[in-house]
């Protein structure tokens, strides 16, 4: 298992932290078109756990997908034109912000909630059967854990052993339902125990922990101790959506209270404990602020994909003899 | 040629083809120690072993979703849903996800995955147990939608639906899986999209799908008794449709009937003789005519299943209204 340096951690957050807000503002301009589902607060879960694997593992990500593609290893180009429908996208712009595809990082999302997990058994059945050397992990969020598909593929990873990683990142909120109020049970890890499988939970503001527990659960499940449920408990500071009513479901005083857990305050002032110099991380902090100006002005360029492309890989041509499909 | 029954083809076309790939795998409940409800992979657990035919749980979702997830680390999974009625647990990952991720990736990502199922009425299971829901899938950009009626259809649109990269939903039907029909003891494959001429006839098309064709078949025989000679259409796959052999036969003959078993109401039958109008619209002497359940929850029992289905004489009777000279406009 590989060293756990916080300050490389603390700057891929605060690259998700800024791609995020680049984001939203396109988001605010309209140059973002689908529902924009902010990820701020959460990015000890995306890099403590996505950033843990390895290229040819595969992830499986949700609605909110746009910093778990980034720290998997999809380039900031691919997913931030992805959004903005432009050619240059994962899906070549045609899937928006909640959905596209990068099969050369091995990275896939869909904007259904839960229905990530049923084609994570196939991954792992995959994996196994062909005695590959890979995980697959599978990321959702609480509101995930309520549905069918959840609990079917939850039973199906464990009765056949699958090497998949299921993390459920618990921001608290499935859009504007508290989890409280529509979990039954006092932690969701819980729900492993009825898949005879071990109750896991780490503290999803912690970088250094999502990260730890993550190199650990991946190196079991390659020496085929898998599958695993891992639930990291965090908070969505921003609303569903950029600009939802989030009074009607939680007080500023509440969010107030986790932006003082938020994990980039904690790893920095750790990392300002253990002596870093501050200019340091604030020239870090600069750096990928430039990066990211760079990227906004290359991508507003960047084509938009045309009806002909739209239409393309609808069907894959039919064998010989066989009928076109229009 | 030998004579086998729709469910012996069906076990041949999955032994030819797990033999032929072992990435071929077929998997869902109760088709390894059964055999399948109808017995037709019985056997294929004691050659191939659990590794290509594979017991699951009841879990339709999982089922599918297993079917994407391995289909996309290159395996050709064949996944049956035992009744059609149980996909509606499974439509998320037939419609949302195997259906797009081809052109979300740019192409990219193949997913050859059979989601094999099997619908329709005639063994009196009431309204949960028979439906016809194959219009859904028809609806749906990205799949192909295969629906065999004899023996020799079956297993060789089966292996061409294993062999295909797209998605297929394949229909089978449970009352065909006792029909006995000639199949060649040499492999064969039927390409997908490709209609066939149950029968030839002059003065009537009938287009039938499924359970359907047999009754056409019958029903074109009493015809022929009675001077009426009738040109019978299987489609066998309902998308992509095979129009020109259709519009071929209607330009002949100037008279259709669709017969479904899917109520007439939204679903294929419309787009078969929509497509008919289109094309044959000068050629048609009369428009054309749809015979297809009544619209109500399969009844439960013999009798009244048979009542609200199309049957061999119902649709002699619809073929004699269709002749029979009169009105152009329809009723």
């Amino acid at each position: 298992m590989s060293e756990i340096r916080l300050q490389g951690l603390y700057e891929e957050m605060l690259l998700l932290r800024h791609f995020d807000q680049l984001s939203m503002q396109l988001k605010l301009k309209d140059l973002i078109y689908s529902g924009y589902h902010p990820y701020e607060g959460q990015e000890a879960v995306a890099v403590g756990f996505c950033g843990a694997l390895e290229k040819d593992d595969v992830l499986l990500s949700t609605h909110r997908p746009h910093c778990h593609a980034v720290a998997k290893g999809c380039t900031l180009e691919a997913v931030l034109t992805e959004m903005m429908g432009r050619v240059t996208g994962c899906s070549g712009g045609l899937g928006g912000g909640m959905q596209y595809l990068d099969p050369d990082h091995c990275f896939y999302c869909g904007s259904v909630v839960g229905s990530n997990l049923p084609i994570a058994t196939g991954i792992g059945m995959a994996i196994k059967q062909q005695d590959l050397d890979r995980v697959c992990m599978c990321i959702f969020g609480d509101g995930a854990s309520n549905t069918g598909s959840f609990h079917e593929a939850l039973n199906l990873a464990a009765i056949w052993k699958l090497p998949i990683v299921f993390v459920c990142e618990n921001n608290q909120f499935a859009e504007a339902m508290p989890v409280r109020e529509f979990v039954a049970c006092e932690r969701i890890a819980m729900r492993a125990r009825g898949y005879g499988l071990e109750e896991i939970t780490v503290d999803g503001n912690d970088v250094e922990a999502t990260r730890r527990v993550a190199q650990e659960l991946i190196e079991c499940t390659r020496r085929g101790k898998g599958p695993f449920l891992v639930e990291a408990l965090t908070y969505r500071l921003r609303g569903h959506y950029v600009g939802d009513p989030e009074k009607t479901y939680r007080s500023r005083e509440q969010v107030d209270m986790w932006r003082q857990k938020e994990p980039l305050t904690r790893a920095r002032t750790k990392l300002l404990q253990a002596g870093v110099d501050a200019a340091e991380l604030d020239a870090m902090e600069q750096a990928i602020e430039n990066r990211l100006d760079a990227l906004r002005e290359w991508a507003l360029q960047q084509a938009f994909p045309t009806l002909e492309q739209a239409v393309d890989h609808v069907y894959i041509p039919l064998a010989k003899g066989e009928r076109t499909c229009p | 040629m030998s004579v086998i029954t729709y469910g012996e083809a069906i076990r041949q076309a999955y032994q030819e083809e797990m033999r032929r790939d072992r990435n071929v795998f077929l998997m869902g409940e109760d088709v390894g120690r059964w055999g399948s409800l109808y017995r037709s992979s019985k056997g294929l657990l004691d050659e191939f072993g659990r590794e290509q035919v594979k017991d699951a749980p009841i879990s339709e979702a999982a089922i599918a979703g297993c079917g994407v997830g391995s289909a996309l680390m290159g395996m050709r999974p064949i996944v049956e849903i035992m009744y059609i009625d149980f996909i509606t647990i499974a439509m998320d990952q037939i419609v949302n996800h195997a259906a797009k991720w081809h052109q979300l990736s740019n192409g990219k990502v193949k997913l050859p995955i059979v989601f094999k199922t099997q619908g329709g009425a005639g063994r009196r299971n009431s309204s949960q147990h028979s439906q016809s829901l194959e219009n859904w899938f028809v609806g749906v950009p990205g799949l192909i939608v295969v629906m065999p009626s004899t023996p020799y259809d079956v297993k060789g649109l089966l292996k061409s639906a294993v062999r295909n990269d797209n998605p297929v939903v394949f229909v089978e039907h449970k009352s065909l899986y006792s029909d006995k029909g000639e199949v060649p003891e040499s492999e064969y494959l039927i390409p997908l999209g490709q209609a066939d001429v149950k029968r030839a006839g002059e003065d009537v098309t009938i287009v039938a799908t499924s359970w359907m064709v047999g009754f056409a078949l019958k029903a074109a025989e009493t015809l022929e008794a009675d001077g009426v000679s009738c040109e019978v259409i299987d489609p066998r796959t309902l998308w992509p449709l095979d129009k020109e052999t259709i519009i071929r036969s209607v330009k002949k003959t100037g008279l259709c009937l669709v017969v479904t078993e899917a109520p007439a109401e939204g679903g294929w039958s419309g787009e078969a003789s929509s497509v008919i109008h289109e094309h044959c619209f000068r050629d048609l002497k009369k428009p054309v005519k749809r015979h297809c359940s009544i619209r109500t929850g399969i009844p439960y029992g013999p009798v009244l299943e048979r009542q609200v289905v199309p049957n061999v004489e119902s649709i002699v009777e619809a073929v004699q209204e269709l002749v029979t000279q009169g009105s152009l406009i329809a009723v």
